[in-house]
């Protein structure tokens, strides 16, 4: 009895908010745990822990603690493999985690009906969308075993493909008090699901992004059901017009946050809209039906509005955003990228309405001159973040203007400014100390010399784009003085070699993500820098980077938080590299090794043999054969996400065994479009059933990088 | 022969063909028609008088032209049996009189039912005027009144008598002849002229006012007009009040009310009499013959008309307590078929909905099957915004999905009052407030239904009972329901009740 409830080695791999690393008793022996386990026994059952054998002294002072002071324990362990560890450690620190635990997130879905028992108790939070092949009977299945999930607040379904409305009627009955669903890029959730959402009656936070199915009657049974409702995003459903949102507006009164991008609605679902009283985020990007004349809807508002987002409305230009001002005038962030590109002399007076409240002002793809640049700055003296991408005009004085007066900026986002230079480097460096975010992609004019005072003065800066910059490792350098960097892209800069990227690793241990996208300066020993400072990457891109090889992997094994690599085009690398990747990468969700035309059957059988978390993986125009993708495909349960375009030595039975074994985990699938004729309509039939969607490419062969 | 009487033998004629079919009544036999004059009227000898012969008065004269009916009359065919002796005048043209008259009849029926049901009391004196000026009716009505009513030899034998008595009137012994070939119908004929023997005065005083309606040429004699009215409203109803009128279930489930005078087909509406006169001449086709009906006797303060179901017990009949009158005639024909009528109308496509009015199969036969959006109350709707209409308005209403409607059963016992209520409250009728919710669905129908009509109210003026033709249909659709609340002092408009 002990052994079977007590030992929970197979599972707590699969639930946890990060992937799961090698735990310290994993390498004990059976026997010995249970002894040991046994040991650890707090006092719930004394006469167990007598008939055991001379517990340990060292363990011993577990067993008199009691279940609170153990949760005050794993409380105090900021590190979630460090409490992993604890939770092997004994069924007490096991209990105490199960009434504690607040998240879970599932990683497999074998493990989903006792992750559910185990952790019913306090739950709140439940993600669902990475356990793959989840389907209507295993959730509830699972829901049933664990007796109702009475605590669960908010629940991740997004893309849960395999989820119908059975599927969820079951799930939201047990849940009484569920506030929050996110079906987000569910493609197959339509009304009938919608339905099911309105049966649990108090929900305030509906995600349904990409629900292609729902129509508007699927959105008025939700509007009737949850009037209590505050975010709907119901982005991409293209199904649901005016008709539906005029009723949202009058069945939902509490609206806060409304995403209707990419609707076909007309200025007639602005009306309905102008009516909510609450209404604080309104995102409209690519309504093109949108225009001036519905915004002017919101003219006669209740200054609920903080944010609108009207970005891609080809009909919408910045007069209409005067009347949203006009009768909104606590407006904190105005998106109107990439609309009607004019910003009109009303519009900048009306910014005068707001300067106390507007802190972020994107106005993508706009003509822009410096004399506006100064009313904005001169009006706007609180803007935190300013988005000038593809903006046409900007130059050196049209920044200075604006950040002269706008010292509060931490986001500057300068993408394809090409006049701009050092100087404006310079002038954001001395007037923005607090600059975070630095994007300034294909802005080829700059150098190290405005890097260098960026370096310099804003040391809090934590994301850093300079793609296609042409900068040198001296910039690099200057750049590394920003210890605080999480985020930095350095596509295409092939003037990049090891030395700069020494200086990144050894300066910024906080770097999450790395693109080095072409930088094919970057060698072996780059990488060695990188992987010794940066313990803690998550995501690196080194496509194309053609002098790495098998020893740079090797160097990048030790990153144990790695969940996303790209490599793409890496003809150097085999088998050997991957498979350190694999054995050392334990964390790897998502894997690119498309064209690496060295990369063989051996390294798949790596990667189905350690890469338990692997979700994604392209192996496009990888020499592998119907051995190694059948290995990859029926032995990894994570993967969802599969790339397999020009497998060269793959047969069509290849295929045919290796989708058949995987059939019921993938969501997403890429083929090459001279297999549709060839792959059993059976299986296709299948996939399709499953909620699969496949991708079919008709690309030539063409080898090479 | 003067003509006032010449026009009232004409059309007690006419009713007896109109009365064809309609035996069910009792009647005394003795009574008005007895003081009738003989010697007015010939119904014997004199067979070389042909019909066009016939010394007619100028606005008579346009229906009678043998000429010209030719075409209309070639429907139909001569009586088989008709007696060779009277062949030398042309029976067609005696079918198409007989159908005129038959025409007239019916309308006259209609009027005296109305009348006689309604205001008994009023009848002697009108009487008394009537036989003081055409004594010659009342004879009539005692010969007939003495014949036995079946038979061939009943028949032969009224044919008889009459020449006896009335051997002046020599075009209507052509006419009568002519029945003796067929004498059941003959006897039918007489037997129904028989059974309005006590109504006969009243029944020809209202028939000359109709007549001048029912042939648009011909112009209305005042004083007729004016002694039917008085005779009628002017002594014991209060002024400002309106006058109840009550048709009998025969007249209100006839099919035509419109006939053609010389071919003798049926028309429901006078507009399209007009139309089809037109292949009768040319002289049809004239702007005077097309337009509509004069308007002159409108000019005239007239009391406003409303009327009452003959079902007794309904709320529209008028000894109902709280008796609400219905406008039309229109109104008359449809509350009554929808209330008292058995719903024969199938819907062939759900084979569920029943009617009783066709134009409300109609109506919803354009709708059946499209209703395919539904509410959780069980209301169903063909277009997708009234139902988001409908639920935005009723808290807890929800659309319901094609694939739950095995759940609406359920819920639509719980919902099913408020539904009622929006039907009311959508109609906007208050007239309905105690009405079942079928009635409400009735009332749905309407507008389309009434979309067929594009006569004026004006048509419908108080003096004229040849209205019975036209069922004007009000321009007023829309407010018409509150109109009816006003107390009536616009004569001009003829409002329709809620209930058509």
């Amino acid at each position: 009895m002990l052994c079977s409830a007590g030992i929970p080695a197979s599972t707590p791999s699969s639930a946890s908010s990060t992937p799961s690393s090698p735990s310290p008793t994993s390498s004990l022996s059976r026997p010995e745990k249970r002894r040991k386990t046994a040991a650890l026994f707090p006092n719930y059952s004394p006469g167990k822990v007598t008939t055991m054998r001379n517990p340990q002294p060292s363990d011993s002072i577990l067993t008199v603690l009691p279940v609170d002071l153990l949760v005050q324990i794993l409380d105090r362990l900021p590190d979630t493999g460090d409490r992993k560890s604890c939770r092997l450690v004994s069924r007490g620190f096991l209990r105490a985690e199960a009434l504690r635990r607040r998240a879970l997130r599932v990683l497999r879905r074998e493990a989903l009906p006792s992750l559910l028992r185990r952790y019913s108790f306090a739950l709140e939070s439940l993600d669902l969308s990475p356990c793959p092949a989840l389907d209507d009977a295993a959730l509830a299945a699972a829901v049933h075993t664990s007796g109702g999930l009475r605590t669960l607040k908010t629940l991740c379904l997004a893309r849960a493909t395999g989820i119908g409305w059975r599927g969820l009627e079951a799930l939201l009955a047990a849940c009484p008090r569920l506030e929050a669903v996110d079906l987000s890029y569910c493609v197959g959730v339509g009304d009938r699901e919608a339905a099911a959402l309105a049966a649990a009656g108090g929900l305030r936070e509906v995600r349904l992004d990409k629900c292609l199915g729902i129509t508007d009657v699927g959105l008025a049974k939700l509007a009737v059901g949850c009037p209590v409702i505050e975010t709907l995003g119901i982005k991409w459903c293209m199904e649901i017009s005016d008709l539906g949102i005029d009723l949202l507006s009058k069945k939902c009164r509490d609206l806060k946050v409304l995403d209707l991008s990419y609707l076909k609605v007309t200025n007639f679902c602005l009306q309905s809209i102008s009516c909510l009283g609450k209404l604080e985020d309104l995102t409209m990007v690519g309504c093109s039906q949108i225009s001036d004349e519905g915004l002017r809807f919101l003219k006669n508002g209740s200054n609920s509005l903080r944010s609108i987002d009207v970005s891609r409305c080809s009909n919408v230009s910045t007069l209409g955003l005067v009347s949203v001002i006009e009768g909104h005038k606590c407006l904190q962030k105005i998106n109107a990228g990439d609309c009607f590109p004019e910003l009109v002399p009303p519009f900048l007076t009306m910014l005068g309405d707001i300067r106390h409240t507007l802190k972020v002002l994107k106005i993508d793809g706009f003509h822009v001159s410096a004399s506006s640049f100064w009313i904005i700055g001169m009006d706007c003296k609180h803007l935190e973040e300013i988005g000038l991408a593809k903006c046409k005009g900007v130059t050196d004085q049209c920044i200075s203007e604006l950040v002269t007066h706008c010292p509060g900026l931490r986001t500057v986002d300068l993408t394809c400014c090409h006049l701009v230079t050092d100087n404006a480097l310079i002038a954001i460096a001395d007037h923005c100390k607090r600059l975070e975010c630095l994007l300034s992609e294909s802005c080829s004019l700059i150098s190290e010399k405005g890097l260098d005072r960026i370096g310099t003065c804003c040391s809090d800066l934590k994301e850093v784009d300079l793609t296609d910059c042409h900068i040198n490792d001296t910039a690099l350098k200057c750049l590394s003085r920003c210890s605080e960097l999480t985020m930095l892209k350095l596509g295409l800069c092939p003037n990049i070699s090891d030395k700069g990227l020494f200086h990144i690793g050894s300066n910024c241990r906080k770097l999450l993500e790395l693109d080095l996208y072409r930088c094919t300066g970057a060698t072996d020993g780059g990488l060695a820098a990188i992987a010794a400072g940066c313990k803690n990457l998550k995501k690196l891109n080194m496509c194309y980077c053609t002098q790495i090889t098998d020893e740079g992997l090797k160097h990048l094994s030790c990153l144990k938080e790695l969940l996303d690599l790209e490599m793409r085009g890496l003809v150097h690398i085999t088998s050997a590299g991957i498979a350190a990747i694999a054995f050392g990468c334990r964390s790897l969700v998502e894997l690119d090794v498309k064209r690496c035309y060295s990369v063989d059957d051996a390294s798949l059988w790596a990667l189905a043999q350690y890469s338990k978390n692997l979700r994604q993986i392209n192996i496009s125009y990888c020499p592998v054969t119907d051995m190694g993708l059948c290995k990859l495909l029926g032995t990894l349960r994570c993967l969802q996400d599969a790339k397999l375009v020009h497998l060269m030595r793959v047969s069509i039975e290849g295929y045919e065994l290796a989708l058949r074994a995987s059939w019921d985990r993938l969501k997403k699938l890429k083929l090459l479009g001279g297999l549709r004729h060839f792959l059993s309509p059976g299986l296709l039939q299948m996939l399709k059933a499953r909620g699969c969607r496949i991708r079919w490419v008709d690309k030539p062969l063409v080898l090479g990088v | 022969m003067d003509p006032k009487r010449r026009r009232i033998l004409e059309s007690t004629t006419k009713s007896c063909a109109q009365m064809v079919g309609d035996r069910s009544r009792n009647f005394n036999p003795g009574q008005p028609f007895i003081q009738c004059n003989t010697t007015n009227l010939c119904y014997g000898g004199k067979p070389e008088q042909t019909f066009p012969e016939f010394p007619l008065d100028t606005e008579n004269q346009s229906l009678y032209q043998p000429e010209h009916e030719v075409k209309g009359a070639n429907q139909f065919k001569p009586i088989p049996n008709v007696n060779n002796a009277i062949l030398d005048w042309d029976p067609r043209l005696v079918l198409s009189n007989l159908s005129f008259l038959e025409q007239k009849i019916h309308q006259v029926q209609d009027i005296v039912r109305s009348i006689s049901n309604q205001e008994g009391s009023l009848l002697p004196s009108v009487k008394n005027t009537l036989v003081s000026t055409n004594p010659s009716v009342g004879h009539l009505g005692s010969i007939v009144g003495a014949q036995t009513s079946s038979g061939i030899n009943g028949g032969q034998q009224q044919n008889e008598v009459m020449r006896m008595e009335v051997p002046k009137a020599s075009a209507y012994d052509d006419l009568i002849e002519g029945f003796n070939g067929d004498g059941n119908e003959g006897s039918e004929l007489i037997n129904g002229l028989k059974s309005h023997g006590n109504e006969g005065d009243e029944l020809i005083k209202c028939l000359k006012s109709s007549e001048g309606e029912g042939t648009e040429s011909v112009p209305v004699e005042d004083h007729d007009v004016k002694d039917c009215d008085d005779g009628v409203d002017g002594e014991n109803l209060p002024p400002g009040s309106y006058e109840v009128l009550q048709l009998e279930k025969e007249e209100i489930l006839a099919p035509h009310t419109h006939f053609c005078t010389i071919c003798g087909k049926g028309f429901k509406r006078d507009a399209n009499l007009r139309m089809h006169m037109r292949g009768h001449g040319d002289e049809y086709k004239t702007p005077a013959a097309l337009a509509k009906p004069n308007k002159e006797a409108s000019s005239e303060p007239a009391l406003i008309k409303r009327y009452s179901c003959p079902f007794v017990g309904c709320k529209r009949n008028k000894e109902h307590k709280k008796f609400q009158p219905l406008k039309t005639i229109l109104c008359v024909k449809n509350h009554y078929k929808r209330s008292h009528c058995d719903k024969s109308f199938i819907c062939s496509r759900c084979n569920t909905k029943k009617f009783s009015v066709i134009a409300d199969l109609k109506t919803h036969e354009k709708h059946c099957g499209r209703d395919k959006w539904l509410c959780s109350c069980g209301t169903t709707f063909s277009r997708k915004d009234k139902l988001f209409g409908h639920v935005a308005l009723f808290q807890g209403h929800t659309p319901i999905l094609a694939v739950d409607e095995t759940k609406v059963s359920g819920i639509s016992d719980q919902v099913r009052g408020n539904e009622v209520m929006n039907g009311i409250v959508g109609s906007m009728d208050y007239n309905f407030a105690g009405s079942t919710l079928d009635d409400v669905q009735i009332l749905n129908d309407r507008g389309v239904d009434d979309g067929r009509g594009c006569f004026s109210p004006m048509n419908f003026d108080a003096c004229n009972f040849g209205g019975l033709d036209e069922f004007p249909r009000s321009a007023f659709e829309v407010s018409e329901s509150s109109f009816s609340f006003l107390p009536s002092g616009s004569s001009g408009f003829i409002q329709r009740s809620g209930e058509n």
